[in-house]
C-alpha cells in the first residue's frame, strides 16, 4: 500500500509539472501561468515575453502589456503573445479584457491544442479559472 | 565792535521777534498745510505708485507664467523597432537617424547622438539616453547590416554580443501648446549653444549680468554716441527692456512707454533669475516674418533660414541670427544677402573681439556665403492634420488641468516614413489625375493609414498639399460613401447562413420601390444594365447595386445599420432605402474604422494615434492600451473578406491584381454624379482608406476605380505590404461550385468556382458538370 501511495504521489507529481507552462524567465510563477510555445517564436519575440514575464512577476502589469504590445506591432500573428495579454488582464481582475485577448488569440492560433484550451477556460462564461483568480485579487 | 555785533545776531530786538512772529504766523500755517497736503500727496502717491506696480507686476506674472511654464507638449512618433529581419531599407534608416537629428560622422562614433555608414549597408550608431513610458533606455552603441532590405546582424557595437531588438528614439514631430494650441519652437537654454549667447549679449547687452533691468550706463553711451552721430544709431535697451517690450507693450515711442518698459524691466528682474529671463529673450524675439506667420525665437529662425535646428548651427549661421535682431526685415537675408553678410561681420567682429574667435576663424566665417536653405523647414506644421488628431484625442481623453500641465511628452502611432511616402503619394496621383481626366479641376483628398491589426494610425494626409494646415478632410469631410457600404450588407446577410450564402441566387433585374415621399425610386446598377440572377458573391464582386438594393430591404435596415454600428461606425445612419447604395455621409477617418474590423477578421479596434503620455518630468501619465473587441462573427466575416480579395483580383479594384504579387482585400466606392471617389483596402499589415472629390461638392469625373484606387495603390507600391493571410477559421468549409446556378460542382467542371461556406449552408443540390477542356485545365494550373 504504501507503495502505491509512493507511486500516486510520484506520478501526480510528474503529471502536475509536465502541465505547468513555464515562463521564459526563471523566476517562480505568481497567479496564472503564462503560456508559449517558446522554440517556434523568432529571438525578438521571445525576447519582449521574456521582458514582459520579468514585468508580470514585478506586479508591474501595465509594462508587460506594453512590453507584448510591442511584440504584436512586430507581428500580429503570434497566439501566445496575445494569449499572454489575456492573461495579464486576468490578474489585473479585467475579465472582459482577458476574454476578448483570448478570443484574438484562437483567431490567430495554428496547431496548438493546448494553447487553444487555455484561451477556452478563459473565454468560458463563469469559467472557474477565471473567476478564481478574480477572487484571489479581491481577496487581497 | 564784532562782539556787540555778534550779541545783535544773537539776541534779536523784540520787535523784531515780534515782527517776525506776526509774519511767521501764516507761513507757519502754510507749512503745515503745505506739510500736511505733500504728506497725503505723498501718500498718494505713494499708494497710487505702488498700486501701478502691483497692476505691472501681475501683468508680468500672467505673461510670464504662460510663457516659461507653458512648455510645449511634444509629440513623437513611433519608435523604430531594429530586430535581425525588420524589413527596412539603408536610405530609410539614414532618414530616420537624420530626423531623430543623429550626426553622420566618417570615423566610428564615439558619442551618443552619432552615427556611420560603412559600405552603404553596416550601421554604427550610439544611441542617447532616452525615457520612454516604461522607463528610461541608457545610451548604447550598436552596430547593424542589412542585406536585401532586412537587418541581417544586430550587435552591440563593441562586442559581438547580439541584440535580440533595440529601440530607437522617436522623432519628435510637433510641440503643441496643449492650453494656446500654437505650435511653437522652444529651446531650453541649457540647450542654446554658448557661442549664440555669447555673440547675443556682445551686441545687444554687454552688462546683462550685472544691471538690474535698466542700465544707465548703456544709456548713457548710447545717448552720447547719437549725439554724435547725429541720429539713433545706438541703443541703450538692455535685453530684459527688450523682452518687455516684446511681451507687454505696444511699439510707439513715447515717454510713458519708456518710463513703463523701465519700471516692467526692474520688476522682471526683481521677480524672475536671469536665466529665466534670457531662456525667454530667446525664445521670444522677433526675427522675420514667413507670410503671415511671425518668426518668434531662434530656433524656429533656425529652421526658416537654415532648415538646421540651432544646436547644429555654425558660428556664422548664428552670428547671422543674432544680427537679425537689430532688423529683422532690413537685414532680410533672403532679401537682402548683401546688407545681411556685411551685418553678419559685424557680428563676428564683436565675437572676435570677445574672444570667441581667433582671427583665422574670423577670416574663415566672413569668407562664407550665408548657407541659407532654399525652403524653410518647421517640424511644427510638418504633419499638421496628424497634429490635429493628436490634439482632438488629448482634448477627449484629458481633463483641463491635465491639459494645462505642461511638457507632455506624447507618444504616437505615427511612422514618419510611411507619412512621407503618403504626401508623395497625393501630391503625385492628384497632379497626375487632373492632367488625365478634363473633368478633374480642384481636386481634393484625403489618406489614411492604419496597422491593420492593431487600429493604430501611421499616416495621415488631409489635403492636397499635405503639409497646408486647413480643413481635416479625414475627420472632419462627411461625404457620401457609395459602394463602401456593400459589404456591411453582404455581411449582414452572410450572418444568417441558413437564408443567405455566397452562392444564393440574387435577382438583378428592374427594381421600383415606393419611398415614404409617394415617390417611386428606380435604383440603377453603374453600366445601367441588369444581368437577371446573379450569385451573391459576385453581385459584391462587381458591385451591383439593383441586387443589393433587394438584399438589403430583405433583410432590413435595422439590421444593417446594427452592423455597422458592430463594424465601429459611430454616427447614426439613416433608415431608407437608398442607404443600401451608401446615400448617407461618413468621414474617411469613420470609413477606416469600419474597415479595420473587417481587416481584423471581426475584431472592433477604435483606431487611436497616441500610445503613451508621459508627464514633464518622465513619469507615466496615461497609457492607451490596444482595445480589441470581437463584434462580428470570424466565419461570416470571413466570407465576406474572401469576396474582398476577389474585387482585388477580377472585380472592380482589379488593376490591383496586375500590380501586386501579394493577396489584398478591398472595395470601391463612386457616388451619384461622380462626386466622390473611395477605396477602402487592406493587406495583411496596412489598412488605407482613400478619397478623392471637391470641396464644393461638384462631380469630378472619377469613380472609386479611376481615381481613389489609384491613389491607394501608388502608396502600397512604396511602403511594405504583407500578404493577406486567408485562413478559414474552424466551421468554414471550401466547396466547388457552378458560378451560374451555384449547385454543387467540382474543381474539373466548366465554370467552377471554389469558394467558404459555414458549415452546414454548403449548396446540396448538384449543378450539371461540363468537363474543363485541356487548354482551360493549363490556363487554371498556372492560375
Amino acid at each position: 500500500m504504501p507503495n502505491k501511495q509512493l507511486l500516486f504521489l510520484l506520478l501526480s507529481l510528474f503529471l502536475f509539472t509536465a502541465c505547468t507552462p513555464q515562463l521564459l524567465v526563471d523566476k517562480p510563477s505568481a497567479g496564472v501561468l503564462p503560456v508559449a510555445d517558446s522554440a517556434q517564436l523568432p529571438d525578438v519575440i521571445k525576447s519582449l515575453i521574456s521582458q514582459s514575464d520579468k514585468q508580470y512577476l514585478n506586479n508591474d502589469f501595465a509594462g508587460a502589456l506594453a512590453t507584448l504590445e510591442r511584440a504584436v506591432r512586430i507581428n500580429p500573428r503570434y497566439a501566445e503573445v496575445w494569449s499572454r495579454m489575456a492573461q495579464v488582464y486576468l490578474k489585473q481582475g479585467k475579465l472582459e479584457q482577458a476574454r476578448q485577448h483570448a478570443k484574438r488569440s484562437n483567431s490567430v492560433i495554428k496547431n496548438n491544442d493546448s494553447l487553444r484550451k487555455f484561451n477556452n477556460k478563459i473565454i468560458r462564461p463563469g469559467s472557474s479559472e477565471a473567476s478564481s483568480v478574480i477572487q484571489k485579487e479581491q481577496m487581497h | 565792535m564784532t562782539k556787540p555785533k555778534s550779541k545783535a545776531r544773537k539776541k534779536p530786538s523784540i520787535r523784531k521777534v515780534v515782527k517776525k512772529k506776526v509774519v511767521k504766523k501764516p507761513s507757519g500755517r502754510l507749512r503745515f498745510l503745505f506739510n500736511r497736503y505733500s504728506l497725503l500727496g505723498l501718500i498718494a502717491f505713494v499708494l497710487f505708485f505702488s498700486s501701478y506696480l502691483f497692476y505691472l507686476n501681475i501683468q508680468i506674472t500672467e505673461k510670464m507664467s504662460g510663457r516659461i511654464w507653458s512648455l510645449p507638449s511634444h509629440v513623437y512618433a513611433r519608435p523604430l523597432e531594429l530586430y535581425q529581419g525588420k524589413h527596412i531599407t539603408v536610405k530609410q534608416l539614414i532618414s530616420e537617424l537624420k530626423q531623430t537629428e543623429f550626426i553622420r560622422v566618417q570615423n566610428r562614433p564615439i558619442k551618443p547622438g552619432q552615427f556611420r555608414v560603412l559600405n552603404e549597408s553596416h550601421f554604427e550608431i550610439i544611441s542617447r539616453n532616452f525615457t520612454y513610458w516604461d522607463g528610461e533606455q541608457k545610451s548604447q552603441g550598436i552596430r547593424l547590416s542589412i542585406y536585401d532590405n532586412k537587418i541581417s546582424i544586430l550587435h552591440e557595437l563593441y562586442s559581438d554580443k547580439t541584440l535580440p531588438i533595440f529601440r530607437m528614439e522617436p522623432v519628435k514631430f510637433a510641440g503643441i501648446y496643449p492650453s494656446t494650441k500654437e505650435e511653437r519652437q522652444l529651446i531650453k537654454l541649457d540647450e542654446v549653444p554658448d557661442d549664440l549667447v555669447l555673440a547675443l549679449l556682445a551686441v545687444e547687452d554687454r552688462r546683462f549680468y550685472e544691471h538690474w533691468g535698466v542700465d544707465p550706463r548703456s544709456i548713457v553711451r548710447a545717448m552720447l554716441a547719437n549725439l554724435m552721430a547725429g541720429g539713433t544709431v545706438q541703443g541703450g535697451s538692455t535685453l530684459t527692456q527688450q523682452l518687455v517690450k516684446n511681451l507687454f507693450l505696444s511699439p510707439e515711442r513715447t515717454l510713458s512707454r519708456k518710463i513703463n518698459e523701465a519700471l516692467m524691466a526692474i520688476l522682471l528682474e526683481i521677480s524672475y533669475d536671469k536665466s529665466v529671463i534670457l531662456e525667454t529673450y530667446i525664445n521670444e524675439v522677433y526675427l522675420g516674418q514667413n507670410g503671415a506667420q511671425q518668426i518668434h525665437g531662434f530656433e524656429l529662425a533656425s529652421q526658416y533660414y537654415f532648415a538646421n535646428s540651432l544646436r547644429k548651427l555654425r558660428r556664422d549661421q548664428m552670428a547671422l541670427l543674432v544680427g537679425l535682431v537689430k532688423g529683422p526685415s532690413w537685414y532680410e537675408p533672403r532679401k537682402h544677402p548683401e546688407r545681411a553678410k556685411a551685418r553678419r561681420d559685424q557680428v563676428l567682429k564683436l565675437m572676435h573681439e570677445r574672444g570667441a574667435l581667433s582671427q583665422a576663424q574670423l577670416n574663415k566665417y566672413k569668407s562664407l556665403e550665408l548657407g541659407l536653405a532654399k525652403k524653410p523647414r518647421f517640424s511644427a506644421n510638418r504633419f499638421p492634420a496628424l497634429v490635429d488628431l493628436v490634439k482632438r484625442q488629448l482634448k477627449r481623453d484629458y481633463n483641463e488641468d491635465d491639459l494645462k500641465s505642461s511638457g507632455l511628452k506624447i507618444f504616437t502611432s505615427i511612422d514618419p516614413f510611411i507619412q512621407s511616402q503618403a504626401e508623395a503619394s497625393v501630391k503625385r496621383v492628384i497632379s497626375r489625375l487632373e492632367k488625365s481626366y478634363n473633368q478633374a479641376e480642384n481636386l481634393q483628398t484625403s489618406l489614411i493609414v492604419a496597422s491593420s491589426q492593431q487600429g493604430e494610425i501611421q499616416a495621415m494626409v488631409s489635403d492636397r498639399k499635405p503639409s497646408f494646415p486647413g480643413f481635416n478632410r479625414s475627420l472632419d469631410a462627411v461625404r457620401q460613401i457609395g459602394s463602401l457600404i456593400k459589404p456591411a450588407i453582404y455581411l449582414t446577410a452572410l450572418q444568417q447562413p441558413q437564408r443567405y450564402t455566397l452562392a444564393s441566387q440574387l435577382d438583378d433585374s428592374p427594381l421600383r420601390i415606393k419611398t415614404s415621399k409617394d415617390k417611386l425610386w428606380s435604383p440603377q446598377n453603374y453600366d445601367k444594365k441588369f444581368s437577371g440572377d446573379i450569385l451573391l458573391f459576385e453581385a459584391l464582386n462587381k458591385s451591383r447595386n439593383v441586387p443589393t438594393v433587394r438584399l438589403g430591404l430583405d433583410i432590413g435596415l435595422p439590421d444593417i445599420s446594427d452592423t455597422l454600428h458592430n463594424l465601429g461606425v459611430k454616427r447614426e445612419i439613416p433608415a431608407y432605402p437608398s442607404m443600401t447604395l451608401g446615400a448617407f455621409s461618413l468621414s474617411p477617418f469613420d470609413v477606416a474604422n469600419m474597415y479595420q474590423t473587417f481587416a481584423a477578421s471581426g475584431f472592433n479596434v477604435p483606431l487611436k494615434v497616441i500610445r503613451e503620455v508621459l508627464n514633464k518630468d518622465g513619469q507615466p501619465l496615461k497609457r492607451y492600451p490596444l482595445e480589441s473587441e470581437k463584434t462580428i462573427d470570424e466565419k461570416s466575416i470571413y466570407l465576406v473578406n474572401h469576396v474582398l480579395h476577389q474585387v482585388t483580383q477580377t472585380g472592380t479594384a482589379k488593376s490591383l491584381a496586375n500590380l501586386f504579387p501579394q493577396s489584398l482585400a478591398g472595395k470601391t466606392g463612386t457616388t451619384d454624379d461622380l462626386r466622390d471617389s473611395w477605396f477602402a483596402g487592406f493587406s495583411d499589415n496596412q489598412l488605407a482608406v482613400a478619397w478623392i472629390g471637391r470641396d464644393d461638392n461638384a462631380s469630378m469625373g472619377l469613380t472609386g476605380s479611376s481615381g481613389a484606387l489609384r491613389l491607394w495603390s501608388d502608396l502600397f507600391s512604396h511602403i511594405k505590404v504583407d500578404s493577406l493571410e486567408m485562413i478559414p477559421p474552424t466551421g468554414v468549409n471550401n466547396v466547388w461550385i457552378d458560378a451560374e446556378s451555384g449547385g454543387l460542382s467540382n474543381k474539373n467542371c466548366l465554370g467552377a468556382v471554389e469558394l467558404p461556406f459555414i458549415q452546414g449552408s454548403e449548396p446540396t443540390e448538384k449543378a450539371e458538370c461540363k468537363s474543363v477542356g485541356i487548354i482551360d485545365q493549363i490556363k487554371r494550373f498556372f492560375k
